[in-house]
């Protein structure tokens, strides 16, 4: 057996670090993403029918030139649902995720920079929530304060602080005693000019990465929760609550009403997980695999 | 190593309190009064008064979650007030086809996600490099009870190449002893093929969309791991000793990279436990998934708030087993200063070293 010259040279592929602006899969992301908030906006401009405008003479019509997207069951317009539901679930997510990451991002401030007593307590705290797999913690919550759209948002943002405030607090730890503090300390620099101007500028890109990858994990999560019922009412176009009412139609071979909306949450779950991990390798060199939200 | 066990058993033992604290809170955050609800509007205070007493809902807040507690690790995890069942006994009921529909998916997922994982590392390429990087974005983003109404639609309704959502086995097929639970053993174990391979074939579907967001995400943090130690001058230097590039990567590269799989995969099981529910609700699979949205449904919240209790001692108690066995395997994790030192380290302390090290194994 003649011996092989190992190959490991193989360039390894993750080292190899693109430039964010020759990124064709960022911008293609890009671009879809920002595609869908813009139909999903403009959408009263261009497309006639509205969400809620029922037409039972039209129900369940395959799609078609009038009806892209095919009719539901009381000729509600699908497109026009899609489109409505994107405005519900856009907004709900990007608000959780600011309001989730932000409250996370705060109290990892908090516990980092706080005494021992502080710190231990929210740590404590945070371990409770984690000791519950995220989707399900979003769901107690909601049951606990009552079912709705707002209150499974309240949930899924809850579920994510804890995640959020651990590395943002272990974030903060490692800056706390890094040498520019302890000099800027030296010099007499209060401690509140010292928070604001060397700490926290620090831990803002990892904050801005946990709240871009939210983003993804939250539209997925309100979805899952109007799918089983605690969500968005059934009504509402919100997008897993269109996929639940069109979950029987699948099985007499109406597939549009459910598939529809679901390929629009993949599309943007994807495009935003893709945007938010090259933001993440922008920005967070250090935390390469870092525990993300499963 | 005794002392590592311990805090590790201590925290994991706080964790689960402080859940048990929680769920006990969220669940006394439900507005309305059960007894109320369940006894209906023209009951008597003296009715009210007895099935509070009867349901632990009497008392101080501290004594009702100290009753609370007491019952549910005695296993009396109360009525369901749908069905007026325990619901102890429904869950027990439930759980063989819970246990088996996840086992599957786990084992289908692990099992593809190794073999992904090995083809796109072996000799890397720059579109397996894609598509692994592709399905791994497209596999944590597709909703489970969407995927699985798309397969549904494609399988059952369109092609009839398999059941559609009528539970673990064919209704019409002649019934065999129930001996383990888990319909496809009990199905070989009373020699029958039929009801074997309908079994299977009702199992097929939800165990692949259940799976499948797992396998996405067992697949991404394998293959990274998989790339980092197959740059690590060891493999090399298996190579350099007379080891084929395929033996080097089963018997050195693997056991290495597998570790930071074996951490994920206690988040993996956080994933299963809301797939179940998810995936059993779509395809009217009848576990404990299926139990709690029907228990949503009926305003049942007490067979919910003990599924969510469950799953939070269950999630605790898997990553408790998987962070010592991850120690157990690995010397280098130590309770030392309360961290861990991570792989991700060692990469680095080669780059750091003096590049000679480096470039002689290319």
């Amino acid at each position: 057996m003649g011996v092989t010259v190992p190959t490991a040279a193989a360039p390894p592929l993750r080292a190899r670090r693109r430039s964010p602006r020759r990124d064709r899969a960022l911008w293609t992301c890009v671009g879809i993403f920002a595609l869908i908030v813009l139909a999903a906006v403009s959408a009263p401009l261009w497309w006639h029918a509205s969400p809620t405008d029922t037409d039972p003479l039209a129900a369940l019509q395959g799609p078609a030139w009038a009806h892209p997207m095919g009719t539901d069951q009381v000729g509600r317009d699908m497109l026009a649902r899609v489109l409505g539901g994107a405005r519900i679930s856009l907004l709900a997510a990007s608000s959780v995720a600011l309001v989730g990451g932000s409250l996370g991002a705060l109290l990892g401030i908090a516990a980092g920079l706080g005494g021992r007593l502080l710190d231990g307590g929210l740590m404590r705290i945070f371990d409770a929530m984690l000791a519950f797999p995220p989707v399900i913690f979003a769901m107690a919550v909601t049951l606990g304060i009552g079912v709705g759209l707002a209150t499974a948002c309240v949930g899924v943002a809850l579920s994510a602080v804890p995640y959020v405030a651990r590395v943002v607090r272990s974030d903060v730890l490692r800056v706390r005693n890094a040498g520019h503090v302890e000099a800027a300390h030296a010099l007499g620099v209060p401690p509140a000019q010292i928070v604001r101007r060397h700490v926290v500028p620090h831990v803002l890109p990892t904050a801005l990465v946990q709240i871009a990858s939210l983003f993804s994990f939250s539209i997925v999560a309100i979805a899952a929760l109007g799918f089983i019922g605690l969500g968005a009412q059934i009504p509402t176009p919100e997008w897993g609550t269109t996929i639940t009412e069109g979950s029987a139609l699948v099985l007499v071979g109406k597939w549009w009403v459910s598939t529809f909306p679901g390929l629009c949450l993949l599309i943007v779950t994807a495009a935003s997980a893709v945007i938010a991990e090259r933001i993440r390798v922008r920005l967070d060199p250090r935390n390469r695999s870092g525990r993300a939200l499963p | 190593m005794t002392r590592f066990l311990l805090v590790r058993l201590g925290g994991a033992l706080l964790s689960i309190v402080a859940a048990s604290m929680l769920a006990f809170v969220l669940m006394r955050l439900v507005p309305g009064d059960p007894a109320r609800q369940v006894l209906g509007q023209f009951a008597t205070p003296d009715q009210l008064a007895a099935f509070r007493a009867d349901n632990g809902l009497d008392g101080s807040i501290v004594e009702q979650y100290g009753r609370f507690v007491g019952n549910f690790v005695q296993g009396d995890w109360g009525t369901s007030f749908a069905s007026g069942a325990p619901v102890r006994q429904l869950i027990g009921q439930r759980l063989p086809a819970t246990i088996e529909l996840v086992l599957v998916a786990f084992a289908g997922a692990v099992a593809s996600a190794l073999a992904l994982a090995l083809v796109s590392t072996y000799r890397p390429r720059a579109w397996l490099d894609r598509l692994v990087s592709g399905i791994a974005f497209v596999g944590m983003g597709t909703p489970p009870f969407w995927l699985g109404l798309l397969c549904l639609a494609v399988f059952f309704q369109q092609t009839h190449l398999l059941p559609g959502p009528d539970g673990r086995i064919s209704p019409d097929l002649a019934p065999f002893p129930d001996r383990t639970g888990f319909m496809t053993l009990d199905a070989l174990l009373a020699g029958r093929l039929d009801a074997f391979g309908s079994a299977v074939s009702h199992l097929l579907l939800p165990a692949f969309v259940l799976g499948f967001a797992m396998f996405a995400f067992l697949v991404r943090v394998l293959r990274a791991s998989l790339l980092e130690v197959a740059d690590e001058p060891f493999i090399a230097a298996a190579q350099c000793k007379g080891l084929s590039r395929w033996q080097a990567f089963t018997r050195h590269a693997l056991p290495n990279a597998a570790l930071p799989a074996l951490t994920a995969s206690g988040l993996v099981l956080g994933q299963l436990l809301t797939g179940s529910v998810l995936v059993e609700a779509v395809f009217d699979w009848p576990g404990i998934g299926g139990l709690v949205v029907h228990g949503i449904a009926n305003k049942d919240y007490t067979v919910v708030q003990i599924f969510v209790l469950l799953s939070a001692v269950l999630y605790v108690s898997v990553n408790l087993l998987v962070d010592l066995l991850a120690a157990a395997l690995d010397p280098r994790i130590s309770l030392h200063a309360g961290t861990r030192r991570r792989r991700r380290d060692a990469p680095r302390a080669a780059a750091a070293a003096p590049p000679t090290a480096r470039s002689e194994g290319a």
